[in-house]
């Protein structure tokens, strides 16, 4: 037994297409403890939004992937559980906040109706006003000025700051023990990103919430982030704590990657040298200070 | 970066541009009175984020639609609301997603090809070995001219959007968020290629980001717009160190950065911020 809130083992991942088996996770395992937040950071393609999606049960239903290792959350085994139990997780104890607020949330309906949605999922019980009294003291903790206003709104009516901030009031409106966030931002200016992103640190950590933030952003995670695993084609390549983990990067990779970072200290544009060599080299862990 | 900027004459200038979209009920001020120049072989970057009028101020460079008011000048020249083909030649543009500039289609070759007939560059069978020139010019085997974007990585493809640029043989090339859609390694390779390409043929470019890091390193004045306002311009050492409009100071500060000394910068800029 482990206090570990979401725990990966070995977790392998293939695509069955025309020519045979396309591998896409090459046995990842990875953890996060209760309250931390935890970064998987990687280039596009190496396998950090499929690593997300198995946690939610999404990959599972593809007939053409092949998944085997194992998922772990509070304790259970996400592939023992009933499909309905595991279900019910999402949105409830897990949920999870996607790169382009905008086009998660839905057009044709205001933010109130879909809120109420979310709400109805934690409790089906909940009378309407109940959950327009609490999507309300939702929105103004994530600082959204006249939340009654908003709430009647749609969401191309919202900024995309706004929309982000919705989008993060819902993902924690029911208190879950694990926020799953894919590129949250991305989409989103610099100063908009870095609000949203400080209002989110602050609320996951007044609440306790633990975080898996998935990123290609090195600054971002190094933010936001208590540990960091690097992940490269589908392999984790070095994993730590993130101030020890910046200071001290010690796989090729990821030397490589936060040598490309253009600083705005100056230094000129990066070389990287047009070799990948090293980048498979085994993983680093640079282990925690329990 | 160019040390010495020997040719101080403009290439490219702005006089007083502004451009008013009329959206159905009423009007969006998109560029207010900019003025702006660029002289041969620097790199200006603008920047700026969504809706301060960077884009509109390239399609306007570019020739793409006219200012409401205010001239553009290429050198010394008043540019036309109707481009020549000569002057459409000069002024080049890169995009940021080559998979949507690039025809899927066509070949790479005849991509670049293309450029060449309707420029008249060369002669016919000149041209073949032009287009394989241009290709190892921006550091990819001559016999991809015979490859299809889509068998292309997004590097590769933001490498032939920068092959057919540069086949025209422009004066200016416009860089609208060039790196913005590449991977932090293929990013570096990709902006070292533009920086040596710049002095290699003396161009001029308009480097239009939101990526002040990348700003940092390429360019050697920097533009802030905010807003359709041009709020502040100066060398892109000034910028970074003693940014003197709030606009810019918010930008700097909210950069994620990754080291110690760039996070003793940003609190420096931020601190000057709360102080002034």
């Amino acid at each position: 037994m482990n206090d570990y809130l979401l725990d990966i083992r070995d977790l392998k991942l293939a695509f069955k297409n025309y020519a045979g088996l396309v591998e896409v996770l090459h046995g990842i395992s990875l953890n996060v403890r209760r309250g931390e937040k935890v970064a998987l950071v990687g280039e596009s393609g190496s396998g950090k939004s499929v690593t997300a999606r198995i946690i939610l049960g999404l990959l599972q239903e593809l007939k053409s992937a092949r998944i085997s290792g194992s998922v772990h959350f509070e304790g259970q085994d996400l592939e023992a559980l009933a499909l309905r139990t595991r279900l019910a997780l999402r949105g409830t104890k897990i949920s999870m906040i996607f790169q382009d607020p905008t086009s998660s949330l839905n057009p044709v309906y205001t933010i109130g109706v879909q809120f109420n949605e979310v709400l109805r999922r934690g409790n089906p019980d909940i009378s309407e006003r109940d959950a327009e009294a609490r999507a309300v003291a939702l929105l103004k903790d994530v600082s959204i000025p006249e939340p009654e206003r908003v709430l009647v709104s749609y969401p191309f009516q919202l900024s995309g700051g706004m929309n982000q901030r919705v989008m993060i009031a819902m993902a924690l409106a029911n208190e879950p023990s694990l926020l799953i966030a894919d590129e949250p931002g991305t989409a989103l200016d610099v100063t908009v990103q870095a609000q949203t992103l400080h209002l989110m640190r602050d609320l996951v950590e007044r609440r306790g919430t633990s975080v898996l933030f998935i990123s290609h952003n090195l600054g971002v995670v190094r933010e936001f982030a208590d540990r960091v695993y690097v992940i490269y084609k589908g392999r984790l390549v070095e994993h730590g704590e993130t101030a020890e983990l910046f200071h001290r990067p010690r796989h090729p990779y990821t030397r490589a990657l936060m040598a490309a970072v253009p600083r705005i200290t100056g230094g000129g544009i990066p070389t990287i040298s047009e070799t990948d060599a090293g980048f498979t080299d085994p993983m680093i862990d640079h282990g925690v200070a329990s | 970066m160019n040390d010495a900027v020997a040719d101080l004459r403009p290439v490219v200038e702005a006089r007083n541009v502004s451009k008013i979209f009329l959206t159905g009920t009423h009007e969006v001020k998109a560029l207010d009175s900019v003025s702006l120049t660029a002289v041969r072989g620097e790199c200006l970057a603008i920047v700026g984020e969504s809706g301060s009028g960077k884009t509109t101020f390239a399609n306007m460079l570019l020739g793409i639609y006219p200012p409401s008011t205010g001239e553009f000048f290429l050198d010394g020249e008043l540019l036309p609301a109707r481009r020549t083909l000569p002057l459409r030649r000069s002024i080049q543009f890169v995009q940021q997603n080559p998979l949507s500039s690039l025809n899927p289609r066509r070949m790479v070759g005849a991509s670049l090809r293309l450029a060449l007939n309707v420029h008249e560059i060369g002669d016919r069978p000149g041209r073949k070995a032009r287009i394989g020139a241009l290709l190892e010019e921006v550091g990819l085997p001559a016999d991809f001219a015979h490859r299809y974007p889509s068998a292309l990585s997004g590097g590769q493809r933001q490498r032939v959007a920068i092959a057919r640029a540069l086949a025209c043989e422009p004066e200016v090339l416009v860089l609208d968020e060039p790196t913005s859609a590449l991977d932090v390694l293929v990013q570096a390779r990709v902006l070292k290629l533009l920086d040596e390409l710049r002095q290699r043929r003396n161009l001029t470019y308009v480097f239009i980001t939101h990526d002040l890091g990348v700003v940092r390193n390429i360019a050697d004045r920097v533009a802030v717009f905010e807003r359709g306002r041009l709020v502040e311009q100066a060398p892109t050492e000034t910028i970074f160190e003693q940014p003197a409009n709030a606009y810019t100071r918010s930008l700097i500060g909210a950069i994620p950065v990754i080291t110690d000394d760039e996070e003793a910068l940003r609190r420096k800029v931020m601190e000057e911020t709360s102080a002034g």
